[in-house]
């Protein structure tokens, strides 16, 4: 015989309005939890692909190429040439662009200050897609070219070399012949990159300009960067096959806390609906046995004139499993609706400090994918059934006559 | 074992309950059939075993010795599946205080067990129609079991008994709730079933009322058959 699964479902459907209040209650709760739910777990993603463009934007790319040792020794003695013409292995699809940076460390002097930077040599038009000099706020000018000869400093360090822009300022670094060079640079702007970290830290110049400077040809790193959705395992194993002896290294590996913290974000995504959901668990388990115990009697009954024992534990199931996709639909559509209301971010400016420390913007964005609603309906689903699974055996514990025994 | 003729059999059947650690014998070791087409009341005062014998045919309680045949079929053997399934092809019940599925009409009441048999859509809204209509309520299909009376729920729940043609209908006080009008309906619709369809009946009841329309009269006492016999109903 099989499971006359039309007349269970007409018959759940119709059970879950005999106690109307309760089971609002109770629906109300699946709503409110799951589009809590939604809505925390865009926000944790939002914070946790915050975190991945950051690191990727910080001129870290999703991947860089380096000359073995570079990383233990970073000058541009450890530089290396590309061949002419070439390119990484990147289906255009997947490439949003690429670069090569001269990057190495440097003494800068203003008439007061001196401070120890990273100079990098950039080419401007490939920082466009490539880090946040692209879309960053400049004061005065950015750099024309990698011909152009002149210096681009964050705001902090400006301050610190208690310089402006329009000023000049020296810079000593050492020369592909391992000598030192000096140069004066004229300051042609300053950059703010919402937190002081990259400010003091960074100071760039043409490319071109500084491999002039350093007496060479080579460069000390080629930054990939992949559009959304690429396959970095894939792309990762196809530029490796194709650049010899240079190192790849992927932003996990360059960028270890944020990696860290990203593969931390999909933990507390199911850590968080675990704890939600198992907690929504008892309530509906405490619902359905309620509704359970006070039909003993008609379950009794329905045994009594052949309905099998497994056709009234599907039956519970059907009426959980109804209640569970109604809060399931509302409670979705509510936290997309909430996630597109806060689809222009959260301002986190007040805390710039505090969260430039964990590598977020000042602007939190929640960012909702399908992957996480799926996860929540199959695990409210799944959670769903093993919590009505004990009231439906309930249901079916009591022997027939002893339910038809009890009062209504 | 399947007799000819015999619908029920029950052979050295005992039922003792513990109430409290106190052993209660609530049947004794009783041997009783029934005929096919037969109108049997099983009669006796509270706490006789007549209920205890009805359930123990309906396959609703297992005894402590000896056993039950229904139809030819053992019910000792069966799991409580395929007991769900006897009860479900070859008894209707029809209870006390009636037992309807309150979230369905009265024309779905009836069509439940013949969904659950796997009957066609068409077929159970005939078959449904046509016992309401028989049964005088034809006109109160699309009620819910709370829009009506006692009387009413009562001929649904045979109607619902019957609808599916069972060898055996077990009706358990089905008067305790009606008055003695209802009551009255009630029997000639059993009697008119016993007779025209052949269905075979089998009551419990206290009703005087009841046990005068029923063929045959067993009177428990005890959790034995004191008397079993046949009365002026059977040759009316």
């Amino acid at each position: 015989m099989t499971m006359p699964m039309k007349l269970l479902v007409q018959l759940g459907w119709r059970n879950l309005w005999r106690q109307r209040r309760r089971n609002i209650m109770l629906l109300a709760a699946i709503f409110v939890a799951v589009a809590a739910v939604v809505l925390t777990n865009a926000l944790i993603r939002g914070v946790q692909y915050d975190m991945r463009d950051s690191a990727v934007r910080n001129l870290t790319g999703n991947m860089k190429l380096y000359a073995p040792g570079y990383r233990d020794d970073p000058s541009i003695l450890q530089g290396f040439e590309l061949a002419e013409g070439w390119q990484p292995a990147v289906a255009p699809a997947d490439l949003l662009g690429w670069t090569q940076r001269v990057s190495v460390p440097a003494v800068i002097m203003s008439e007061r200050e001196t401070r120890g930077v990273t100079l990098v040599g950039v080419s401007p038009q490939d920082e466009r897609t490539q880090s946040f000099l692209g879309t960053v706020a400049i004061d005065g000018e950015g750099l024309r070219d990698a011909d152009d000869g002149r210096i681009l400093l964050g705001s902090e360090l400006l301050a610190q070399l208690s310089t402006q822009v329009g000023r000049r300022v020296v810079v000593i670094t050492q020369g592909a012949d391992g000598l030192n060079r000096e140069a004066g640079f004229k300051v042609v702007g300053s950059y703010d990159a919402e937190g002081t970290g990259l400010e003091k830290a960074f100071a760039f110049t043409g490319r071109a300009a500084l491999q002039k400077l350093l007496d060479t040809q080579a460069v000390t790193e080629v930054s990939i960067r992949l559009n959304d959705g690429a396959n970095e395992t894939a792309v990762d194993a196809a530029v490796s096959h194709d650049v010899g002896a240079l190192e790849l290294l992927d932003w996990r590996a360059l960028e270890p806390l944020a990696a860290a913290m990203y593969e931390y974000s999909n933990v507390a995504i199911l850590v968080l609906f675990l704890i939600v959901m198992i907690a929504l668990s008892f309530g509906l388990v405490n619902t359905l046995i309620t509704a359970v115990m006070e039909r003993v009697r008609e379950f009794g009954m329905l045994r009594a004139i052949g309905m099998r024992p497994g056709q009234i534990v599907v039956q519970v199931l059907v009426e959980s499993t109804l209640i569970m996709l109604l809060g399931l639909g509302g409670g979705i559509a509510a936290g997309i609706g909430l996630t597109v209301l806060f689809a222009d971010g959260i301002d986190l400016s007040n805390f710039a400090q505090g969260v430039e420390m964990v590598g977020l913007g000042s602007r939190l964005t929640p960012r909702l994918m399908w992957d996480d609603v799926v996860l929540v309906v199959e695990l409210s689903i799944f959670l769903g059934l093993i919590g009505s699974g004990y009231p439906a055996w309930r249901a079916v514990r009591v022997k027939v006559l002893d339910a038809l025994r009890r009062g209504t | 074992m399947k007799t000819e003729g015999t619908v029920v059999e029950c052979r050295g059947l005992s039922r003792t309950y513990n109430d409290e650690g106190v052993p209660v014998k609530a049947l004794d070791a009783v041997d009783f059939s029934v005929t096919r087409g037969d109108f049997v009341s099983l009669a006796g005062p509270s706490g006789s075993g007549k209920s205890t014998l009805l359930n123990l045919i309906g396959g609703l309680d297992h005894p402590t010795s000896g056993s039950v045949f229904v139809d030819g079929v053992e019910l000792n053997d069966l799991s409580t599946t395929q007991l769900s399934d006897l009860r479900l092809n070859k008894i209707g019940f029809v209870f006390q205080s009636y037992n309807l599925i309150p979230v369905l009409s009265a024309r779905e009441n009836v069509e439940f067990i013949m969904q659950l048999q796997g009957v066609g859509t068409s077929e159970r809204r005939q078959r449904s129609l046509d016992i309401l209509t028989s049964l005088g309520i034809g006109d109160l299909g699309e009620r819910r079991p709370g829009e009506l009376s006692g009387g009413q729920q009562q001929r649904v729940a045979v109607a619902r008994a019957i609808v599916t043609r069972p060898a055996l209908l077990l009706a358990d006080e089905p008067s305790a709730n009606l008055d003695s009008k209802t009551t009255s309906e009630l029997l000639d619709l059993l009697r008119l079933i016993n007779r025209e369809h052949g269905v075979t009946i089998v009551t419990a009841t206290h009703d005087a009322l009841v046990m005068s329309y029923a063929a045959r009269q067993v009177h428990l006492k005890d959790g034995r058959i004191e008397s079993d016999e046949r009365t002026a109903a059977a040759a009316a």
